[in-house]
């Protein structure tokens, strides 16, 4: 999963100690658990979790009972975050291609989504593949020439195409004389808080599934190698123009889907979801998740979406000596101002720090339980 | 042909203003390597600032200007300090977010110091109301200002760059950083400079836009700043005169294809829109660049694998 791991085969032999079992405090779960090789430990995760995610809505209604389908509405939110931030991962921590762009494919998923199932009065999911076919063909014509620019005229190239497509979508807007897209056509098992959660989350597991195999293939591979160095990889037979292309494609088309998700979730689309508002939002997610991981993604997109909770814990206004502020107008500043300390402060991202736990766990167990 | 002449005459009244923003972008870009997404928010800062002097206090016109040209200078030396010294390490992608980011908290601070700024109102200035007809061409005060300003600019800048020694230590520190520093340059107080310069030179652009438009409010420098980046990008961004051609080339485009498309519509689409200008304008930024990858002015740079 991590793009920094070594290969299986140096963990397993220090974790099997050298000395008599014995001296392995077989007493801690925690020493026989971490002496299992590590794609065991992965069986016993993944499945643990994927329960705790299924339980999640019972879990929650015993909670908060009355409002579970409001806090489970927030996971649901998290889930589509996950895929956005994978696919932001993908395109900036592995390939490294310094685009802005991914706000234009959130914003054309969801409208082509609203399209589809609005005025032409297809099935929901003629919908859904149509947005990601488009935003596949986005991505094409994005990372095209996004080849041949690179560095700091990229950067500005694609924040520009997120600035143009919202200005687009809003005039598509106008023209139609509405404010935004509602989606007014969806079915019945997506407009309940349950059984929407569940289908964004069968939708998460399964992608998460094929990413985690995408990149532990050869593209992974290739894309972590061209990261490193372009010419090196190149060097070495890696076609990089047809591997950049490819991650502009994968990125485009599962934010396509987080877009067509996010306009379901929320029953509209608007123009706001293609502005640089969105993109920070991105960006913060992978940035204190911690780039080039999956664990990155899920644990910026947890953050990110929590965060709305928190600040909606503080009193509004809020007051501090002589100044009121309005926390409700905060959230986007708050996003900014995270994002720019996590920079200059914490630029590995929360990632690291199961980095280091996982570590501090494999020492503990070589030493006998001294750290 | 008048209007040929008129357009031409607004294109490079606009194209002045995104030039000079193209120039601060390019000066600090060239100077500290950071990409400042947050220029168009500085400059409204400023011009923000200037508005309450303006209607608070209801300073002279000009005195307003002197202390907004300072409280430039000073936000332009804590923005340095404060933000661009800790992100100067990191690379590119990283800095480009950081600015984005600063973007954003500049503009949530400001929405929250000038809740009455959030909405456009008027933006009073000795300007209005005052124009000429020469030879049938329409020409108002503000077009003129704009205009001499940036003619005294660009002097005034030229001679600073090319005749006194900060001015050739800041183009050394550009041409080469580590060589800059053997020489003796305090590099530190150059990048302290060129902030303070582009904060200056962003106040005086948003002052003349809120002049030119006399309606001012918190984000009106944000559709500006794209068009000031393409211009940046077109003249090549490591060319100061590059900078205010490329910005002048966009503005003439601008209002020429504003002029072309005056009241067209393709079926119920409305072509005349700004959004329509703009993905034209930026396709054929694309074109270009595709074509040219380091701009029009630029020089092609050479990359050490």
């Amino acid at each position: 999963m991590d793009a920094q791991k070594t290969s299986n085969d140096r963990t397993s032999a220090e974790a099997r100690p050298s000395v008599k079992p014995d001296s392995v405090p077989y007493a801690t779960w925690f020493g026989a658990l971490w002496r299992y090789p590590r794609a065991a430990r992965g069986w016993l995760v993944a499945p643990a979790v994927l329960v705790l995610f299924a339980l999640l809505p019972l879990i929650y209604d015993q909670l908060f009972g009355f409002s579970s389908g409001f806090e489970l509405h927030r996971v649901t939110l998290i889930g589509i975050f996950v895929l956005a931030a994978l696919a932001q991962n993908i395109l900036t921590g592995y390939a490294a291609q310094p685009s802005l762009g991914n706000a234009a494919f959130f914003g054309v998923g969801g409208y082509m989504l609203a399209w589809l199932t609005n005025d032409l009065n297809q099935p929901y999911w003629v919908g859904i593949v149509v947005a990601m076919l488009v935003s596949a063909v986005l991505g094409v014509i994005v990372g095209g020439p996004a080849l041949r620019i690179s560095g700091a005229y990229l950067a500005i190239a694609t924040l520009g195409l997120v600035l143009l497509t919202g200005s687009l979508l809003n005039l598509w807007d106008t023209t139609a004389g509405r404010q935004s897209y509602d989606l007014n056509t969806l079915p019945p098992f997506l407009t309940d808080d349950h059984t929407l959660y569940f289908t964004v989350f069968a939708v998460v597991a399964v992608v998460l599934f094929a990413m985690y195999h995408l990149l532990k293939s050869r593209v992974g591979r290739a894309w972590i190698a061209i990261r490193d160095s372009e010419s090196a990889a190149a060097a070495f037979g890696i076609n990089v123009t047809s591997y950049k292309l490819l991650a502009f494609v994968v990125s485009a088309i599962l934010t396509g889907l987080a877009g067509a998700l996010y306009a379901t979730w929320a029953a509209t689309a608007t123009s706001s979801m293609s502005s640089p508002d969105q993109t920070i939002a991105f960006l913060t997610m992978i940035v204190i998740g911690g780039q080039g991981s999956i664990a990155g993604s899920i644990l910026g997109a947890i953050f990110v979406g929590f965060l709305p909770l928190l600040l909606g814990q503080l009193p509004s206004p809020l007051i501090l000596g002589p100044v009121q502020i309005q926390v409700s107008t905060l959230t986007t500043g708050v996003y900014g101002l995270l994002l720019l300390l996590a920079l200059i402060f914490f630029p590995t991202g929360l990632s690291s720090l199961i980095d280091r736990g996982k570590t501090l766990g494999r020492h503990l167990v070589q030493r006998g339980g001294q750290p | 042909m008048l209007a040929i002449l008129q357009v031409t005459l607004a294109g490079l009244v606009t194209g002045s203003l995104y030039g000079l923003l193209a120039l601060g972008i390019v000066l600090v870009y060239r100077t500290t390597g950071i990409l400042n997404f947050a220029y168009g928010t500085m400059a409204a800062i400023c011009a923000c600032f200037m508005y309450i002097l303006l209607t608070g206090p209801q300073l002279n016109f000009w005195l307003a200007l002197a202390l907004t040209l300072l409280f430039a200078l000073l936000l332009g030396m804590v923005l340095e300090r404060g933000f661009a010294r800790p992100v100067l390490e990191a690379p590119v992608f990283t800095r480009a977010i950081a600015t984005l980011a600063l973007a954003l908290v500049l503009q949530t601070i400001a929405q929250q110091i000038w809740p009455q700024l959030a909405s456009p109102v008027h933006f009073p200035t000795p300007f209005e109301g005052h124009a000429v007809r020469i030879a049938g061409l329409f020409f108002s005060l503000a077009d003129a200002t704009v205009l001499t300003v940036t003619i005294l600019l660009m002097v005034a800048l030229s001679f600073f760059l090319t005749r006194t020694r900060l001015g050739i230590a800041m183009r050394a520190t550009a041409d080469g950083l580590s060589a800059a520093r053997l020489m003796g340059i305090p590099v530190g107080r150059i990048f302290l400079l060129a902030w303070s310069l582009s904060a200056l030179i962003a106040a005086l652009t948003g002052v003349l836009l809120a002049s030119e438009q006399t309606i001012i409010d918190i984000q009106f420098m944000d559709p500006v700043l794209l068009l000031a980046f393409v211009g940046a990008v077109l003249g090549g961004l490591d060319s100061l005169p590059g900078a205010l051609v490329g910005g002048l080339l966009i503005g003439v485009a601008d209002n020429f294809l504003a002029l072309a498309l005056a009241g067209r519509s393709i079926g119920v689409l409305n072509v005349s829109d700004p959004a329509i200008r703009e993905a034209v304008i930026f396709g054929g930024f694309i074109l270009v660049l595709l074509l040219r990858p380091q701009g029009l002015l630029g020089r092609a740079v050479l990359r050490r694998v």
